[in-house]
């Protein structure tokens, strides 16, 4: 509380983005965990939550007669655009701000106070939710060719490595040992997928020190091994995604890439996808696109272009296809790296595990392929989010970018995938929010340190208790269109913006309909009907066994069951958009929600203001305006007593 | 589905003969290359050993046969059955490898050898012998042939022919009108008993009074009243015979302001708004110092509207792209899609998009025609569209606006009877815009298509509000490239009258017989698709209420669907409430509670404010439809322009896989309504027993069945994203080495006029 300079202003506007000519007035507050802005108006209370752990920047705008503008961009791609009316206050709220969102220590993450109502028990059985070694059992490890190697308990090999990891059968200690040595950041060659079908398998690692001629033996023997693993091929790929150029420039620093004459049967093969600042220059560029107010066609189109977003995600694609083919079409094994083995590798092994394992496709999938490729084998989370205050050169969107390619495949086969855009949405937040213990830290040692499974929640589990938000309804499972390989087509036409996630907080930018809901409503009438039907033929039976088959027949059931009249006289009428929203919402599940925020995915149906030129603002009448731009991590705050609501009311 | 006739004995034995499995006996022996021909249609031309190339990579899928020119069409028929069949459209006067000759844009000969290469027109020579023939096709198809084992000089009399057909010096000449002669007479005993039934004749034609009154009555337009005075076309060569007026204008006013307009065309009513605007579309005043006498016009379409609301008129010259700039943006977008090296266009895609300007064109008609629906619904205006000629961009614009604001037309047949009343009646010259003669390639300009862009922009913002699919218009769009319907043959309803009346005279059609029974439109689809494949047509999530009686006031928002729409709506959102107390609808707008300082809501203009209001409510799907127009909802029609295209085509995957899921359990839910229907049925005992299978597949909506345990595994595992077309055999890109391409399809009209010299130069 001590960086709370002002814990209350009066008199502030929240402008609308679209339509800067709307704003609403009320009271800003600032709590330990969020800023809370309350619409003043009578007899409603209409908030606006943000998570000060969301907050990306604040700044603080020249004044102008009407007050001093304060603009907030959040790391969800909220922006939150007040005016203060007064200099000091904005002054005060400013700093207060800028210390709040920018934690100096793991000690002041959200997590660590984050206390929902739920007992020490359940809690860390939230822990226990995701269990890598049945993924590692699923794909058939260990086997005769693979096994579960202790050579890093206690991180001492690699401190950035996961303690348990897989390597090939004939990989002993000392050549483990040796190819670490070998390799950036001791990161040495291990199991990331293995394909029981053929054998073939994806490795990673990070760069070997190779200088311009330098060899390691044992280096050399980890490769023999991983390609001996798979005895149906002759050779193996190494995979090094980076340019060309950045990995001859790292041979200087005594690091670079493999030479194919020194590893017996490789195939060695740069992919080109593009470093940290890259992308996290690129990333601004295309927010800056997705924030213009009223953008031309060609503002949008060249904006997204130059921005060369899209490009680095089909970069990524491309590569993660290689890999797919590699293994599922070739049945040839791979070995992938980049600089450190983190960033570029990470997306490249879980976009192909994506492609080749409709399991990845699956929710609890896709949360387990996280956990294996990001989580555990060390991507930089707290580095790389910006969780706390840090060097800047080291944030960067890599997650987002596997996230997005994850979006683009989902868009190209809308039946393949069982989690719907709202999963990927949810994931994307939780990952930056800091309010569950999962991306605490930048790999397994740290979390260890931070005792993070003895001490904060897991989002794994909360997820899973709430997957009916998640669930895409289109999906097949047992249909042929959905299982095995995805064969994409990255074509630059297959690539699209992602409206869903970069202008999410943007009411109006959404379209106003789509599929999964009438889906959704569909099915809810499939199943209704259904029902029906066995309750008519239940009765049919019934009333057959009384003997009574007669004309009492039809006002029985016509009594018992007034819906099956409604639905059958108007056929017309079945169909109806209120149907539609009324059955999404009954049908909505009713999972138990952990109590905490649930993120709220712009609603489809409402909210929706028209392109800036036509339209100023939103909807005031159907008083559900505001919900929308609540911050979507409030629930928790607001519904208990122990944390938050303290802060709130004392504040 | 059909029955096998019993195997009669033969005369080579008196025992009868096994019975066999149908399918093995299919395999006839010696295949005969021989053409499927219409009525009335025969072979011009043919050579044989030609070869087909499929793909762009290799030649091994390249397929062998026979390369044939009738007066319809360009026919290819494959030596080898195609190994597997993969499902798609299959068209009843078209075979997988035809392309009419109506379809074709260019006719391109090339000699490897000798390097050198030809664009073939009517009556030419060619100096070189081909080694191969590239079609260019209307629809976005590129074709090649090769004909390296065929013999040299039945090569080039092939291409000569091609060429030579593809360019009718007469409309007449178009093989539909020796087609629908043979046919006429063909059918007509069946016809006589009245057996034929014509599904297209559901689609009113708008050339009959009673059209016009079913219009006016079904729109609730009682102050306009249907006017024959240009019966005969004696007013206006490019009017319909019968228009609808103003009551308060005589005939005799009507004849005399005709005079005023180009082409003497008198202000046609469109439409009317539930609140009493008229939507009327005219063309530019030639003599403005009328302009005292125009004005009652004007006075007269106030008069007209119940609370006498001053007319808005929209000049769309001014705010739209002409034809020109329209016709040049097609063609950017047409070669960055199918021509350009793939290669090239990967790096810049988007700013290539952007710099065709076919998007921006799209979202400039889209949002015009939004701010004059602003006019009719927010201001309660009536609205007069004017133009030039009156006859292209208006047609845009009056059927979106249309489209926008009355369900009626986002059903199939209200749709059909748009495009009927805007476009056909309203004399779009869909003859010069076709350019099917291929003579003036100035006038060529894909409005059509720009218009079917627009409504597929809608569609896909609303995917539940249109009663037809993006099939239906891709379809709807290559069917203008098939000259057997007199929908898109011609330029005004007058010239459709006069050649459709030589035409009868030609093939002794009794006078008096309906134009539309000798020469159906385009929206008889029994004759291109089968009832199966016309299903493809429907969409699984359209929401009809009310469509059927097709009345307007059925589409007004009701309080009750209003308030529950939000009801249901503010609960969707429960995460973010505290405790439910933010759940109950708030009433009394905003704008009037704010204090006046903080009010700057204020300087918000009333159209601004319209739209805002209206997106701020649910979408009713059977009101008002409004698309959003930000950048990133503006996006490219891909089935249209990307279903050719290879490179593009996602196995198992694109918007079609969703499509099949959402059939099939609409599939599911009526056949479970259907059994619920005869469960409820009186049940006295005459009643058949309910079907375990829903209504006869027939008569089912769905192309996709629900799948049952008893059905065969269906061939709809291999759907691509090209669904229902098929990319195969389509070269595109790479393929056209060397070809100036740019050259031709860029600037037809260069080439047209100087290509025997630029590219025969021997």
């Amino acid at each position: 509380m001590e960086h709370i300079r002002l814990p209350k202003v009066e008199n502030v506007r929240l402008l609308d983005r679209v339509s800067p000519k709307r704003s609403r007035v009320g009271t800003l507050y600032l709590t330990a965990t969020h800023s809370i802005f309350v619409e003043n108006e009578a007899g409603v209370r209409n908030e606006t939550w943000v998570l000060h752990s969301l907050v990306s920047s604040v700044e603080k705008q020249v004044a102008t007669a009407s007050g001093c503008p304060l603009l907030i961009h959040c790391k969800n791609f909220q922006v939150l655009h007040l005016i203060i009316s007064r200099e000091q206050e904005c002054h005060d709220v400013h700093l207060s701000l800028q210390r709040l969102c920018q934690p100096e220590s793991f000690e002041e993450l959200y997590c660590f106070s984050y206390k929902p109502n739920v007992d020490e028990k359940e809690r860390r059985q939230e822990w226990d939710f995701l269990d890598l070694k049945a993924d590692y059992r699923r794909m058939g490890l260990p086997n005769s060719q693979w096994k579960l190697s202790p050579v890093n308990q206690h991180y001492k090999v690699s401190d950035t490595y996961p303690a348990e990891l897989f390597v090939p059968e004939s990989a002993t200690p000392p050549v483990i040992v040796g190819s670490s040595k070998f390799r950036s950041r001791g990161r040495f060659p291990a199991l990331s997928y293995y394909s029981k079908e053929n054998h073939a398998a994806i490795c990673r690692s990070s760069q070997p020190l190779s200088g311009f001629s330098a060899r390691c033996l044992e280096d050399e023997q980890m490769l023999e091994a991983i390609l001996r693993s798979n005895p149906r091929s002759d050779f193996m790929y190494v995979v090094d995604t980076r340019p060309k150029l950045n990995a001859i420039a790292n041979r200087a620093a005594g690091k670079g890439y493999e030479n194919e004459d020194n590893y017996s049967n490789i195939k060695f093969q740069f992919i080109g996808i593009e470093n940290i600042h890259v992308m996290r220059n690129s990333q601004q560029k295309m927010l800056e696109v997705s924030e213009l107010r009223s953008p031309s066609m060609s503002d949008f189109l060249e904006g997204l272009e130059s921005s060369g977003w899209l490009k680095h995600i089909k970069a990524v694609l491309d590569a993660g296809i290689f890999i797919a083919k590699a293994v599922a079409q070739e049945g040839v094994s791979v070995l992938v790296h980049c600089s450190d083995g983190w960033d570029r590798t990470s997306q490249v092994c879980s976009v192909a595990s994506v492609l080749l394992d409709p399991f990845y496709r699956t929710l609890k999938g896709f949360m387990v392929l996280i956990e294996k490729d990001w989580v555990s084998f060390g991507h930089k989370f707290s580095h790389r989010c910006n969780h706390l205050v840090g060097d800047p050169k080291e944030v960067s969107p890599i997650i987002d970018q596997f996230l997005e390619c994850v979006w683009q495949l989902m868009e190209q086969f809308p039946c393949a995938f069982e989690f719907s855009e709202r999963f990927l949405i949810t994931i994307h937040s939780h990952i930056y929010s800091c309010q569950y213990g999962n991306f605490i830290g930048n790999n397994q040692r740290e979390r260890i340190e931070l005792r993070v499974r003895e001490r904060t929640h897991s989002l794994w589990s909360y997820l899973w208790m709430n997957r009916a938000d998640y669930v895409n309804p289109l999906y097949r499972p047992d249909h042929s269109q959905t299982q095995g390989l995805l064969r994409p087509s990255t074509a630059p036409y297959c690539f699209k913006f992602w409206r869903g996630l970069y202008n999410r907080f943007d009411r109006g930018m959404h379209p106003r309909q789509c599929v999964e809901d009438y889906l959704r409503a569909i099915r809810e009438e499939t199943q209704q009907l259904e029902e029906q039907l066995a309750s008519h033929k239940e009765k049919i039976s019934q009333l057959e066994q009384d003997q009574v088959w007669s004309d009492t027949w039809i006002p029985t059931a016509s009594d018992n069951s007034p819906t099956v009249w409604a639905h059958g006289n108007d056929l017309g009428l079945v169909n109806t958009p209120q149907d539609y929203t009324g059955g999404f919402i009954t049908s909505s599940p009713c999972q138990p929600k952990a109590p905490d925020g649930a993120l709220i995915l712009v609603p489809q149906d409402l909210n929706q203001t028209t392109d800036s030129n036509f339209s100023n603002g939103s909807d005031q009448e159907s008083g559900i305006a505001d919900l929308s731009c609540r911050s979507p991590l409030s629930e928790d705050s607001a519904r208990d007593p122990d944390s938050d609501e303290a802060a709130y009311s004392a504040a | 589905m059909f029955s096998v006739k019993p195997t009669k004995p033969t005369f080579k034995s008196y025992l009868p003969p096994v019975q066999t499995d149908v399918k093995k006996s299919i395999e006839p022996p010696i295949k005969k290359l021989e053409p499927k021909l219409l009525p009335g249609e025969i072979v011009v031309n043919e050579a044989n050993f030609v070869k087909k190339c499929i793909s762009n990579e290799s030649n091994q899928d390249d397929l062998w046969g026979k390369l044939i020119c009738t007066n319809f069409k360009v026919s290819f028929i494959p030596q080898d059955a195609p190994l597997k069949q993969t499902p798609q459209l299959s068209h009843l006067l078209l075979g997988e490898h035809d392309i009419p000759l109506t379809c074709l844009e260019l006719v391109e000969t090339v000699n490897d050898t000798k390097g050198k290469k030809k664009v073939l027109g009517s009556n030419q020579k060619l100096k070189f012998n081909p080694s191969e023939l590239i079609l260019y096709c209307k629809d976005l198809r590129i074709i090649r042939f090769c004909f390296d084992e065929a013999g040299p000089d039945s090569a080039k009399k092939v291409c000569l022919a091609i060429g030579h057909y593809s360019h009718p010096a007469d409309l007449q000449l178009l093989f539909g009108f020796e087609y629908q002669g043979r046919r006429y007479h063909e059918t007509k005993g069946g016809r006589a008993n009245g057996s034929t039934p014509r599904v297209g004749l559901q689609t009113p034609t708008f050339g009959c009074p009673s059209d016009w009154d079913r219009e006016i009555k079904r729109t609730g337009a009682s102050e306009w009243r249907v006017c024959s005075i240009n019966e005969n076309y004696a007013i206006s060569p490019s009017l319909p015979e019968y228009i609808v007026v103003p009551v308060s204008l005589a005939d005799q006013d009507l004849k005399q302001f005709s005079s005023f307009f180009t082409d003497r065309r008198i202000p046609l009513w469109c439409w009317n708004h539930p609140n009493g605007g008229a939507l009327v579309r005219m063309a530019s005043i030639t003599d403005p110092l009328q302009q005292r006498k125009i004005e009652r016009i004007f006075t007269a379409i106030t008069k007209s509207h119940p609370q006498r609301s001053e007319v808005f008129r929209s000049d769309l010259d001014k705010c739209l792209p002409n034809i020109q700039e329209i016709q040049s943006a097609f063609a950017k977008i047409r070669q960055l899609c199918v021509l350009d090296p793939f290669e090239e266009s990967e790096e810049k895609w988007f700013s290539f998009i952007e710099n065709s300007r076919w998007l921006e064109y799209v979202r400039s008609f889209l949002r015009h025609s939004t701010e004059i629906v602003y006019y009719l619904e927010g201001k309660n205006a009536p609205v007069v569209l004017q133009e030039e000629e009156d006859r292209d961009l208006n047609c845009v614009v009056s059927s979106l606006v249309q489209l926008m604001l009355d369900p009626h037309y986002r059903s199939l047949s209200g749709f059909q009877s748009l495009v009927q009343k805007e476009w056909v009646m309203a004399g779009h010259r869909f003859l010069d815009r076709c350019n099917h003669l291929k003579k003036n390639y100035k006038e060529e300009c894909p409005l059509f298509v720009l218009f079917l862009d627009c409504v597929w922009q809608m569609m896909n913002q609303y995917p539940a509000a249109f009663e037809f699919t993006e099939t239906y218009l891709t379809v709807l769009s290559d069917s203008m490239w098939i000259p057997l319907f007199s929908t898109f043959l011609f330029n005004s309803p007058k010239q459709r009258a006069l050649h459709l009346m030589e035409f009868a005279k030609s093939k002794a059609i009794p006078q008096g017989e309906d134009q539309v029974v000798y020469f159906p439109p385009v929206w008889e689809w029994s004759q291109q698709f089968s009832t199966k494949d016309q299903t493809l047509f429907n969409n699984p999530m359209y929401i009809g209420k009310g469509v059927q009686k097709g009345e307007v006031k059925t589409f007004r928002r009701t309080k009750k669907s209003y308030s529950s729409t939000v009801r249901g709506a503010t609960t969707s959102v429960r995460n973010g409430l505290k405790g439910g107390e933010d759940a109950l609808p708030r009433r009394g707008s905003l704008v009037s509670e704010l204090k006046p300082d903080f009010s700057p809501v204020k300087d918000e203009s009333p159209s601004e404010r319209f739209f805002r209001d209206w997106f701020s409510r649910p979408a009713d799907l059977q009101g008002l439809l409004i698309p959003l127009l930000m950048p990133s909802h503006v996006v490219l029609w891909k089935l249209f322009f990307l279903r050719w295209v290879p490179e593009v085509c996602i196995p198992s995957g694109g918007p079609i896989t969703a499509f099949h899921k959402l059939s099939q359990l609409v599939d599911e839910i009526d056949i479970l309504q259907s059994q619920l229907r005869q469960y409820k049925a009186p049940a006295q005992g005459s009643m058949p027993l309910p079907s375990p299978s829903g209504p006869p597949s027939d008569q089912r909506r769905m192309y996709f069945k629900a799948s049952s345990p008893d059905d065969p595994p269906t061939s709809t595992d291999c759907l691509t994203s090209s669904f229902p077309f098929t990319p195969a055999g389509n070269l595109c890109r790479r393929t056209v080495y060397g070809t100036p391409i740019s050259k031709f399809l860029n600037g037809a009209k260069i080439w047209l006029s100087t290509e025997t010299l630029a590219y025969d130069a021997v």
